[in-house]
């Protein structure tokens, strides 16, 4: 594996992104880079529901990732897939592209104080949860592992942002 | 890394679903397949079994409502969770009066599919324990259940029948294979100790150095990699009964402790200064004969005292023939079935080949025997080639020097095509000689 790029995707605060690179290139201990092109979302939106596809979205990604690259995209929009009302963030098992919302990551959604902290947290929590999934990472069982499947925030909070002992293993053997 | 054993059938005509739902299900490490409709997925659940099969109401052909009424026609058991639009909820409804497990409306809140799927496989898990526990009854021991109408084995079920209703500790002495943990069972099954489990300490498997361990149990800290405290099969025991298998393998030292417990029901554990008291009731079964290992010094006597208080001998099963028939056929069944065979019955050739075999393994051999002619064997009928032993069958039972000196000419005659000369030279006689064994054993040509 060559490089992970991430792409921001109508995604404003990249500074935020710029600190996240480097903690991501050491869990996958690949090469992580920002990248700057210019990605339209207009055509994803879908007026009906208000969200944006993000089946369409990484099918737009796995075009522009290259050969041997993984490619996460993050945006701040509501992100969809047609038989989900929401989803946090997708990946296909093994793809090469994955993509990430923080639009329900933010506390203020839920009636809370905003948190900026735990916002950052949540946001790296997901990035790495779907690039282990486009490495080949099933959902795990064990408490506190990033590879834990979560549906709803609370849920992410009781996670980590690191893999545990087995995940860890096995992303070595893949990345092999 | 979570991976399930559970398959997913996905049946819905929309490929983005499809898609959607299969990497869903994969990621949590279900085996996943997809069917666009109603057809394709019955031809998929006839070839393959699918634990939970996700179906759309809407299908083009033959709708959802349809496809879950012919699974479960297919197979009972299946889960059959519906998707739906809120449009057709009513529809939904019907499909769960028609045996469907739940229902779910598009497009799903990811921890309501989530929750559904997980409360599903919950439901699977029981279903397969509650099976794995119904096998476990039917396999505890009734007397009535256990195989046998030889005087020997009516004798040892009547001492089983007497011996249950006592608390007293028993020693059941046979050979290998002959089933003395069934007995053992059938003590335990018909006492009042019943509701609580046979504790079993296999002495011969356990080494020298872990048996204290293990029968004593330990406290945190007792050796180099006791990090938890444990307990030890007489605690375990305790309202239960205890059975020590091959209790002849045990060390003369732990002889000594095993005698103290027995005469106190009370020990520390290892690394412990606290005493435990535990009420079992020992049973111990040997395929040594334990007198003579005392008078050797190898068996402490006391103890053997201590054991020896009510003792069941199992016979061979050479010694008691005429329950081979009876045993054969119940293996029979027994594998036919596990094995989904049609075997019921056993060929004359073959059942006189088991009859005349001295089954030195005992039933444990007979019950292989059965079982690996139920896996090679084809047809309703166990034949003698699927036993492993027809070579040696066919040689026949002569009963007197005459009948094996007329049979061993014939074949000799046969293997020198009737030529006298040579046949004679084999045998080691002269020709005058064979023929008046010929006359005498009126033997002809071709016969």
């Amino acid at each position: 594996m060559s490089l992970i790029k991430i792409i921001p995707l109508q995604f404003s605060a990249v500074e935020e992104l710029e600190i996240m690179l480097s903690i991501i290139s050491n869990r996958f201990k690949i090469e992580t880079r920002l990248s700057t092109r210019p990605f339209d979302m207009t055509p994803y939106f879908n007026p009906v529901r208000s969200q944006y596809n993000a089946n369409e979205i990484i099918q737009q990604l796995v075009t522009s990732a290259g050969d041997d690259n993984k490619i996460v995209g993050i945006t701040e929009l509501d992100l969809f897939i047609p038989v989900l009302k929401y989803i946090f963030g997708q990946a296909y098992l093994g793809g090469s592209a994955a993509l990430v919302s923080g639009h329900r990551l933010h506390n203020s959604r839920y009636g809370l104080a905003e948190d900026p902290k735990l916002y950052s947290d949540r946001l790296l929590k997901c990035l790495i949860h779907e690039l282990g999934h486009a490495f080949g990472l099933k959902h795990c069982l064990k408490p506190g592992c990033v590879m834990v499947s979560t549906t709803y925030v609370e849920e992410m909070d009781q996670k980590s942002d690191i893999f545990c002992h087995t995940c860890q293993e096995e992303l070595a053997e893949l990345t092999a | 890394m979570m991976d399930n054993n559970l398959s997913i059938l996905v049946v819905d005509d929309e490929l983005s679903v499809r898609d959607s739902l299969s990497n869903w299900f994969i990621e949590d490490g279900y085996t996943v397949d997809t069917a666009e409709d109603a057809k394709v997925a019955l031809k998929k659940i006839e070839a393959y079994h699918f634990h939970i099969i996700l179906i759309d109401i809407k299908l083009p052909g033959m709708d959802g409502l349809e496809l879950n009424r012919r699974i479960k026609t297919i197979n009972e058991d299946t889960i059959v969770i519906i998707m739906t639009a809120f449009a057709s909820v009513d529809s939904a409804v019907e499909a769960l009066k028609d045996g469907a497990y739940d229902y779910v409306c598009k497009p799903f809140d990811p921890d309501a599919v989530t929750h559904i799927i997980r409360n599903a496989s919950k439901s699977i898990q029981l279903s397969q324990e509650n099976l794995s526990l119904q096998d476990r009854i039917k396999s505890l021991v009734n007397v009535e259940d256990i195989i046998g109408e030889s005087e020997g084995i009516l004798n040892v079920l009547e001492q089983v029948r007497v011996v249950a209703e006592t608390d007293s500790t028993v020693i059941i002495n046979g050979d290998s294979g002959t089933g003395k943990e069934l007995i053992a069972k059938a003590i335990h099954m018909n006492s009042s100790r019943r509701f609580f489990p046979m504790v079993t300490v296999h002495c011969g498997a356990i080494a020298e150095n872990l048996m204290e361990s293990e029968l004593f149990g330990h406290e945190r800290g007792a050796f180099t990699g006791a990090q938890y405290a444990r307990k030890g099969k007489f605690e375990m025991a305790d309202g239960a009964t205890l059975f020590l298998d091959e209790i002849s393998t045990i060390s003369m030292k732990m002889q000594i402790e095993i005698l103290r417990v027995l005469e106190t029901k009370k020990f520390t554990r290892v690394g412990g200064n606290r005493e435990f008291s535990s009420d079992f009731r020992v049973i111990c079964a040997t395929n040594r004969d334990l007198a003579t290992m005392v008078k050797n010094g190898e068996f402490r006597e006391d103890l053997f005292y201590r054991l020896n208080v009510f003792s069941i001998d199992i016979p061979p099963l050479r010694e008691r023939v005429e329950d081979i028939k009876l045993l054969s056929e119940h293996f029979v069944k027994l594998y036919a079935d596990q094995m989904n065979k049609g075997t019921r019955h056993i060929g004359k050739r073959a059942a006189k080949a088991l009859q005349n075999y001295a089954f030195p393994g005992n039933v444990r051999e007979l019950e292989n025997l059965i079982e690996r002619a139920i896996v090679i064997g084809t047809g309703d009928t166990v034949q003698l080639k699927d036993l492993p032993f027809q070579q040696n069958i066919d040689k026949p039972t002569w009963e007197s020097i005459q009948d094996m000196e007329h049979h061993h000419i014939e074949s000799i005659l046969k293997k020198y095509d009737w030529n006298i000369s040579q046949a004679a030279k084999a045998l080691g006689v002269d020709r005058v000689t064979l023929y008046s064994k010929i006359k005498k054993y009126k033997i002809e040509k071709g016969s």
